[in-house]
């Protein structure tokens, strides 16, 4: 694998790109330390490369724009769903054997079967995954990756990072990406053989298939949020949590309460009780 | 003839059940009352907004009142200030409850019409405390024929219910929205009359005619 995966890899172009946009972008400034609640909040952020990663964020939407988006959407509005429940079918199918290593990885040896079954009920009655056959008798799917298992094993997200193309990350979820690239046997066996196009029109289909499914979300909050990029920050951690946690709730977030001081009570006691429930 | 006392006999069941069901709200029902909360309103939304022909001004009217029957607009619009919440004027505490209110209402008009026609089904529901309730629903999305789990928080308040939070697949509503507010009055140095401006105009925006 080791050559043509090399060459599929972040190319120097990129890391050229990279290594201006962090010397033109710079860093976050820093909130006046005496403001304990703003050194807080910037802390809670963990965002110090923000002007570099939203300087990305703006090359990414510029691609999308150009690129991504006009294909998903010719694609979600003139292929035959037949067809795009096909596809879905065979890029989530091929998923199986990384999804099935990170569940062993997580300890989670019920989840780990549910996922061999699935891949051997579909990649043989399924004809190769062409047909979610595992689904329609009750052998619902999930989804890991290995920077959900670095999560299970305790390593930290570290600051919030924009990717060239691959958008909303962490040097956690960066390394995640990178390692279920070099475990996927699918990768492997077109690396060995010299397919590099194999790699890249699953990458490309799995992008688009990705990108029209979220296309009507997407577009809401471009539509309906203030600042987009804070929004896509947000929902990006929220959604990580929720995929670590494996949907498992948690009670640990702050949330709104309903204020049981009488209207017009002290403001601080009932922000501390909205806090606290 | 019926005797008095054979009405009474006959009666008795009745009057004994209507006195069971007039028994105040107890805890293990409270379940119950969040989930029927939440049906009641996935219907009204199919009732009142999914018709077709009318026009958009009216169904921001009736999702105005729908908004503000169903949450909690007042205790979500103060948490999604956060810390800024108290360094703001009275008056830039009103102007800005009033504009949150407002966008909610053009920001989520037309995402309620297009999954009212959706099939809603609660899962479960869970009690947390005395006052709050957690109901669990699916909402399948037609247009990828995918189920998308919803969850609601609801608090209540003696007889009356209130949306605190809306979850879609682990994401909530509030905080998300406090990530984005917050991130307005971080880069205009916590001014939170520059959030009010943006405010009113991104709900000048949402209320233009039907793009979609």
């Amino acid at each position: 694998m080791t050559a043509s995966v090399r060459r599929i890899l972040p190319s120097r172009a990129i890391v050229f790109v990279a290594a201006l946009l962090i010397l033109t972008g710079g860093c976050a400034t820093a909130p006046n330390p005496a403001d304990r609640e703003a050194v807080a909040e910037f802390a809670a952020l963990n965002d110090p490369a923000e002007p570099t990663n939203r300087a990305v964020f703006a090359i990414n939407r510029g691609i999308d724009a150009v690129i991504l988006k006009p294909v998903a959407t010719f694609y979600r509005d003139y292929i035959p769903k037949f067809f795009q429940d096909r596809m879905n079918d065979v890029l989530d199918n091929l998923r199986s054997p990384v999804i099935f290593v990170n569940d062993l990885l997580q300890g989670e040896i019920d989840r780990a079967i549910a996922t061999l079954a699935r891949f051997v009920v579909n990649s043989t009655f399924g004809l190769a995954g062409l047909n979610d056959l595992a689904t329609a008798i009750g052998m619902e799917g999930h989804d890991e990756d290995f920077g959900q298992t670095l999560a299970v094993w305790g390593v930290p997200e570290g600051p919030y990072v924009m990717l060239p193309l691959f958008g909303p990350s962490n040097p956690r979820d960066t390394v995640g990406l990178v390692v279920d690239f070099l475990v996927d046997p699918f990768n492997v066996w077109a690396g060995n053989t010299n397919r590099d196009y194999a790699i890249l029109s699953r990458t490309g289909a799995r992008g688009v298939d990705q990108r029209a499914v979220h296309m009507e979300a997407l577009d809401d909050i471009e539509r309906t949020s203030l600042d987009y990029y804070a929004s896509i920050r947000s929902l990006y951690r929220q959604r990580r949590a929720e995929e670590i946690r494996n949907g498992k709730p948690s009670a640990t977030m702050p949330a709104p309460g309903l204020s049981q001081a009488p209207a017009g009570g002290n403001a601080a006691a009932s922000d501390q009780a909205a806090r606290t429930q | 003839m019926i005797t008095r006392r054979s009405l009474l006999a006959l009666l008795g069941p009745v009057v004994a059940i209507a006195l069971l069901l007039a028994v105040p709200a107890a805890a293990g029902d409270f379940e119950q009352r969040a989930e029927k909360f939440i049906v009641s309103l996935a219907q009204q939304a199919i009732d009142s907004l999914a018709k077709p022909g009318v026009q958009r001004g009216e169904r921001i009217k009736r999702f105005r009142v729908m908004f503000n029957d169903h949450f909690a607009v007042h205790a979500i619009g103060r948490f999604v200030l956060g810390r800024h919440w108290q360094q703001a004027t009275d008056k830039e505490q009103a102007e800005y409850l009033a504009l949150f209110e407002d966008l909610m209402v053009v920001s989520y008009v037309d995402r309620f019409r297009k999954y009212a026609g959706e099939n809603l089904r609660v899962v479960k529901s869970r009690i947390e405390g005395d006052s709050t309730a957690t109901v669990f629903t699916e909402i399948v999305r037609p247009d990828i024929g995918q189920a998308v789990q919803v969850i609601w928080r609801i608090g209540a308040k003696g007889d009356m219910l209130k949306i605190l939070d809306v979850l879609v697949e682990g994401t909530s509503l509030s905080q998300t929205l406090r990530a984005d507010f917050g991130s307005i009055i971080r880069q205009r140095e916590g001014k939170v009359a520059a959030l009010i401006h943006e405010l009113r105009l991104k709900t000048a925006e949402l209320k233009l005619p039907d793009k979609n």
